[in-house]
């Protein structure tokens, strides 16, 4: 009782419920820009964060997710182009609707639709998290370790078209998180008698760099010099009707499901939530043909099932540290700014922030409903006006400032521009991102739980193995990088 | 370049990222250097399981690491030397510049247009980081010495 009312106090306090409404408000305009995604905007509003209260910095966190998951739905609808990779299914019968006139009504469906699929993964969230948590009090630094271990070989071999690849950008991840003093014996590792690299690499550095340089270059080989004109953003006014909103809550029982069972996969993303909650709503349906032609399911099955996805990928974060996707992978980084640790104590040890986040998801999906409205949509819509050549200076000059602000210095704004076009590389060479950056987060943990078991088995490694909830989780982390093995293997035999 | 020579050369790359890494970790002493040492080895194996991949099945298709060069470099290009006058010109000069020769450098032609939104733009990013968060931002050389 005493955690649920210090919690509740947290939550609303002036500063938090300040930071999701602001949030969601800039989220849904992110989502709205073709070109800027969820993970290049939490990435630059990280640094920002530095000063702040963790419930506003989260707070924020879960406004800019939510928000830009229904913002992608905008330009999804109206101009068939996704404003975010998970709203490519919203398009399929989101765009017919507004070429025959139903923009509003299309944009309307998908506001409610993903509110009602945010809440729902939120709802998943609160009951499934502590009652995973629960299970890690068994833990000893031998599961920790394998924790880890398990989480950088789903994200690198989930993630991506080549697990070969994932599980090396995984590995280069750890690397570079052994860069700086060891923490245990003092001696410092890959310094090169650089006195500012003795703290290590900076995550959020790296993070900006990685995930917002990419798409500004992006942007700028697209060399929008236009925007849209206004007359493609015009909404006309169009109330939806009692009767259809009811047919459509078996399609949001349906996609909230998928969603938060994709959510809490690792590696699985809102895109794919989205896809195959159309899918499902498109092969139970009495008439599948009229999907994809503008039928109002196919709009409501891929936003409930894209939003849906988001809470649930905090699921493995917040329990076992093991993000869900990117932006989970974000959240721990947001944390770690905040001092805490991500992995199977961070439960335990706050369980007020944890909670507090989880209702902030909560409230940030049903804030949807609010900064979503028609009204709204149509001054998100203007955004689009914008050219994306504008965007291009305005998004670096923002990572820079972000970038700087950490720790007031030039040399982090060269690392963040490497990491930048190391990503970008990195990417069109179908090396993923994420395992790189879960390498960063995880890598700490990883090696300090390791060494600890090794320090209390005295050097003996099957400490690592024969304690049966490590030997289960040692077990799980092989199968799963043997497994994708094994089965290319046998197609090419096939 | 092919997909195959593409993979071969990345593979390559971590291979020997790997052994070099592996190679001054074996220099730290005691428990310090087993950890990013093993790790080193790890990165190495797996480069040369992509390199070896990509000979022996690698695709001979084309695939496209720059979609648009002359855009992508040119916006590299101008970020670095933004990045580079940010110490000498001080922060906010800097971005005006970039937010102001960035577009024109991409063929946007709206002089006025770019003037309105560079100064909204940078007295936005001045308002949120110097007045409301008080963060200390590089100044120009002549007003820091």
């Amino acid at each position: 009782m005493e955690l649920i009312s210090q919690i509740f106090g947290g939550v609303f306090a002036f500063g938090p419920i300040a930071a999701m409404i602001g949030a969601s408000i800039l989220g849904v305009f992110i989502g709205a820009l073709p070109g800027l995604n969820p993970v290049m905007a939490i990435a630059l509003l990280l640094p920002l964060t530095y000063s702040m209260e963790p419930l506003v910095a989260l707070g924020m966190v879960a406004g800019i997710y939510n928000g830009s998951m229904y913002g992608g739905a905008i330009p999804a609808i109206l101009l068939r182009i996704p404003g975010t990779p998970a709203a490519i299914a919203t398009t399929f019968d989101g765009f017919p609707m507004a070429q025959r006139g139903e923009a509003s009504r299309a944009l309307k469906i998908a506001c409610w639709s993903s509110a009602i699929g945010g809440t729902a993964s939120a709802i998943a969230l609160m009951t499934i998290g502590p009652v995973l948590a629960r299970a890690t009090l068994y833990f000893g630094p031998a599961e920790y370790f394998w924790v880890a271990m398990f989480g950088m070989a789903s994200i690198g071999v989930m993630v991506g078209k080549d697990a070969v690849k994932g599980l090396m950008a995984a590995a280069f991840g750890l690397l570079l998180g052994t860069v700086g003093l060891d923490q245990l014996s003092g001696t410092p590792r890959f310094t090169f008698g650089e006195v500012w690299l003795l703290s290590g690499l900076d995550l959020i550095v790296i993070l900006v760099g990685l995930y917002a340089l990419p798409p500004v270059i992006a942007l700028a080989e697209d060399r929008d010099l236009k925007g849209l004109s206004a007359s493609a953003l015009k909404l006309e006014s169009v109330k939806v009707p009692w009767g259809e909103v009811r047919s459509m809550v078996p399609t949001w029982l349906r996609s909230s499901l998928i969603g938060i069972s994709v959510g809490i996969l690792p590696g699985a993303g809102g895109n794919i939530a989205a896809f195959l909650s159309y899918n499902a709503a498109k092969s139970t349906s009495d008439d599948p043909e009229s999907f994809g032609k503008g039928n109002p399911l196919g709009v409501a099955a891929a936003e409930c099932g894209n939003n849906a996805d988001n809470a649930a990928s905090m699921i493995p974060a917040l329990t076992l540290g093991i993000p869900g996707n990117v932006i989970a992978a974000l959240v721990l980084g947001a944390l770690m700014i905040h001092g805490l640790q991500p992995g199977p104590q961070l439960f335990h040890q706050n369980p007020g922030l944890v909670g507090g986040f989880m209702v902030q998801m909560l409230l940030t999906s049903l804030l949807i409903l609010a900064v979503g409205g028609a009204a709204a949509t149509r001054i998100f819509a203007q955004v689009q006006r914008l050219p994306g050549v504008m965007l291009v200076p305005m998004i670096l000059v923002l990572m820079a400032v972000g970038v700087y602000v950490i720790n007031g210095r030039v040399i982090d704004l060269w690392v963040m521009f490497a990491a930048g076009i190391a990503g970008y590389v990195l990417e069109k060479l179908d090396v993923p991102l994420a395992p790189i950056v879960l390498g960063l987060i995880l890598g700490p943990m990883a090696e300090q739980s390791v060494r600890r078991a090794l320090l209390i088995s005295r050097g003996d490694p099957t400490e690592l193995f024969t304690r049966p909830l490590s030997a289960v989780i040692a077990l799980a982390t092989i199968g799963l990088i043997v497994w994708p093995m094994l089965r290319a293997w046998k197609r090419r035999r096939a | 370049m092919t997909e195959r020579r593409q993979d071969i050369i990345l593979g390559g790359v971590f291979a020997a990222t790997g052994l070099s890494a592996a190679y001054i970790a074996a220099g730290y002493r005691g428990a310090s250097g087993i950890y990013p040492m093993s790790l080193g080895y790890v990165i190495a194996i797996l480069g040369a399981i992509v390199a070896i991949k990509a000979m022996l099945r690698g695709s001979s298709e084309p695939r496209e690491i720059i979609r648009k060069a002359p855009q992508a470099l040119l916006t590299v290009g101008i970020g670095a030397i933004y990045l580079a006058l940010v110490p000498i010109l001080g922060f906010y000069i800097a971005s005006a510049l970039l937010v102001l020769t960035l577009p024109a450098a991409l063929g946007f032609r709206r002089l006025l247009f770019t003037f309105v939104t560079a100064a909204i733009f940078v007295g936005i990013v001045w308002v949120i980081f110097s007045v409301i968060l008080e963060k200390p931002l590089p100044m120009p050389v002549w007003i820091s010495y």
